[in-house]
């Protein structure tokens, strides 16, 4: 397993009028993260706000390149973006234990907190397809190139994993400083992940380590 | 933290404790328990919440500093509420310390709030102001604004400042309808109750009127000359002579006050400072000297001046002379000010507040049983004092503060 430090290499926020961020998506321009009774739009270039729309937002939050997710106690909202209107519901997997969401391969993916795994699950449904199993309490969940990626927050501790999605096995872990804990992750797709920064309020930008370097290695 | 954990804080952030057990009530994980606990002493539960935020602490591994450290605040809270004045400050301090190491900011400015209206409540108003530096400069959740406002406000109705505490009370009045929440805005008003409620009578050339304590703090700063029987001290322009361990002297200079420009009789002084039925030739001599030490107290305030019949006050420049009385005049009134705020007091608590011996409480809560105007409720350790709340009860002025003004 290789094992390093995360690189902070943005922050932005706390945010006025959301002091908290449970969970955070990226539509491909902006960062939308959930502070409880709204969902925020912020832009990644200079971190100023862009938009908010009013939905019960308790958790995790995903986009699947037309609709929002969103994690409302122990439901999982659809809302369309352009509206801010709730399209569909499902229940959450974790029955309100849910943390992490993020969306993939025509599945959603939600971490359950303290019994520390992730579901696979039908985003029409709801129906639990497959249970991956982690050793610590999992918050965020994200997808990148083909690679599974989720956050933990335990004994006051955070850390980035890169884990194997059939045996749960830890592939590469990134530690975060102290104090900086993680409440949310998604990738922008390409080398930088988006990571909610619970009670601080804030939204960090943590560097993906670089593949093709590693590799040559 | 999960999706209900986050529901269910943030219904109790707003002031819905029952939507807060709708998603927590049937589970047992700790930080369930913690906000169960909350969701009781917001409901008024607050044996259950007690035991519901220890076992809470308890099943927080020993990692989670923060998170006890919250329980911890939460627990001070409910101390407070339940007037237990006696709950370890220190364990409050560690917490916020924990907190403020973690960066949690609301709850750091939550346990200063805390702090100051512990202190205010005892009546250490500048180390409840210290408490409060710097907060306002922070944007709080608008409870946390609103109790912040309400303690400042109680500061300066402590401090006789009418204009900032109803200054104080605005800002209160308006994070509370920001917050929504109607049992903040209850408090509120109870407060803004006792700002239009007398707070003292005025004695002056025979005649008493009830002041607010609005026209309290005009009064106090004018050149007149105003012997203080809310907290036993003669005043004059700035200047203050308590006389808190003095009976004798403030009854004699208070019984002068309220004839001034007469003067008094022998008689009438011996009765008001000896209770003294008739005067024999010992009583005229221990006046003289008490008179004699007066005169040295009021020095450079006013003379005693003797008379064919007694003795009268003499101003040493043209103003006035005024008694500045309770609204009601009780034996034990500090301690119905005290319980006028209608919560359950322990006689420990009130003690405390009042800077009193636990047992001078107990001997005033027996007459004030006796006489029906407090009740006891529990045995022994558990018994609390309560008091129906009295309309136009004494309640600001007789409350402990510093003496002096300005």
């Amino acid at each position: 397993m290789k094992h390093s430090a995360a690189e902070i290499i943005n922050e932005y926020g706390p945010f006025p009028s959301a002091e908290q961020v449970h969970g955070l998506t990226y539509d491909g321009k902006h960062v939308w993260f959930a502070s409880g009774d709204r969902l925020n739009a912020i832009d990644p270039a200079d971190g100023k706000a862009f938009d908010s729309i009013e939905v019960p937002a308790h958790a995790g939050t995903a986009f699947d390149g037309e609709h929002l997710f969103q994690i409302a106690d122990s439901r999982i909202q659809k809302i369309d973006p352009k509206t801010g209107r709730v399209a569909s519901t499902i229940p959450a997997p974790g029955n309100g234990g849910d943390s992490g969401l993020a969306w993939a391969e025509g599945s959603l993916w939600v971490g359950e907190y303290r019994e520390r795994r992730i579901h696979q699950i039908d985003p029409e449904t709801g129906a639990v397809l497959r249970t991956i199993q982690s050793n610590r309490f999992v918050t965020g969940v994200t997808w990148v190139d083909g690679e599974l990626w989720h956050a933990t927050w335990e004994d006051e501790k955070s850390d980035l994993r890169h884990i194997d999605p059939d045996t749960g096995e830890t592939l590469e872990r990134l530690d975060m400083p102290a104090g900086t804990g993680i409440s949310g992750l998604e990738s922008d797709g390409h080398d930088r992940f988006f990571c909610g920064g619970g009670n601080s309020g804030k939204v960090r930008v943590v560097r993906r380590p670089n593949h093709a370097q590693a590799n040559r290695q | 933290m999960d999706s209900l954990i986050t529901a269910a804080a943030h219904a109790l952030a707003g002031g819905d404790p029952l939507g807060a057990l709708n998603f927590v009530a049937l589970r047992n994980d700790a930080p369930a328990l913690a906000l169960r606990g909350i969701a009781m002493a917001q409901l008024g539960d607050l044996t259950r919440a007690k035991t519901l935020l220890k076992s809470a602490a308890r099943a927080f591994g020993a990692k989670e500093a923060m998170a006890r450290a919250r329980c911890a605040v939460a627990e001070a809270e409910i101390a407070l509420i339940s007037r237990n004045l006696t709950w370890p400050t220190k364990a409050l301090e560690r917490a916020r310390i924990t907190l403020e190491e973690h960066g949690d900011r609301a709850n750091v400015a939550y346990a200063r709030y805390l702090k100051a209206r512990r202190l205010l409540l005892v009546g250490r108003l500048r180390e409840a102001e210290e408490a409060l530096v710097g907060l306002e400069s922070i944007s709080l959740a608008p409870a946390l604004h609103t109790g912040c406002e309400l303690v400042s406000a109680g500061i300066a109705i402590r401090r006789i400042r009418a204009k900032a505490a109803r200054a104080a009370l605005a800002r209160a009045d308006e994070a509370a309808r920001m917050a929504a929440i109607p049992a903040l805005m209850a408090e509120v008003e109870a407060v803004a109750l006792v700002l239009d409620t007398p707070a003292a009578r005025l004695i002056t050339k025979g005649e008493a009127r009830p002041l607010l304590l609005d026209e309290v703090e005009p009064l106090l700063a004018s050149d007149a000359l105003v012997v203080d029987a809310c907290r036993f001290a003669v005043r004059c322009a700035g200047k203050v002579v308590p006389l808190e361990t003095r009976p004798v002297l403030f009854a004699l200079a208070r019984a002068l006050a309220e004839a001034w420009p007469a003067d008094v009789s022998r008689e009438t002084l011996l009765l008001r400072a000896f209770r003294a039925r008739y005067a024999d030739e010992s009583h005229r001599a221990r006046l003289r000297v008490e008179i004699g030490r007066l005169r040295k107290a009021l020095r450079g305030m006013a003379d005693v001046k003797a008379t064919a019949a007694g003795f009268r006050l003499a101003l040493n420049r043209t103003g006035e002379v005024v008694v500045l009385a309770p609204p009601v005049e009780e034996e034990h009134a500090s301690v119905l000010a005290l319980l006028a705020d209608g919560e359950s007091w322990s006689s420990t608590a009130l003690a405390l507040a009042l800077g009193v011996s636990q047992r001078t409480v107990q001997r005033a809560l027996e007459t004030l049983v006796e006489e029906g105007k407090v009740q006891a409720v529990g045995q022994a350790r558990a018994r609390r004092w309560m008091t129906p709340p009295v309309p136009g009860f004494p309640t600001t002025l007789l409350l402990p503060a510093p003496i002096s003004i300005g």
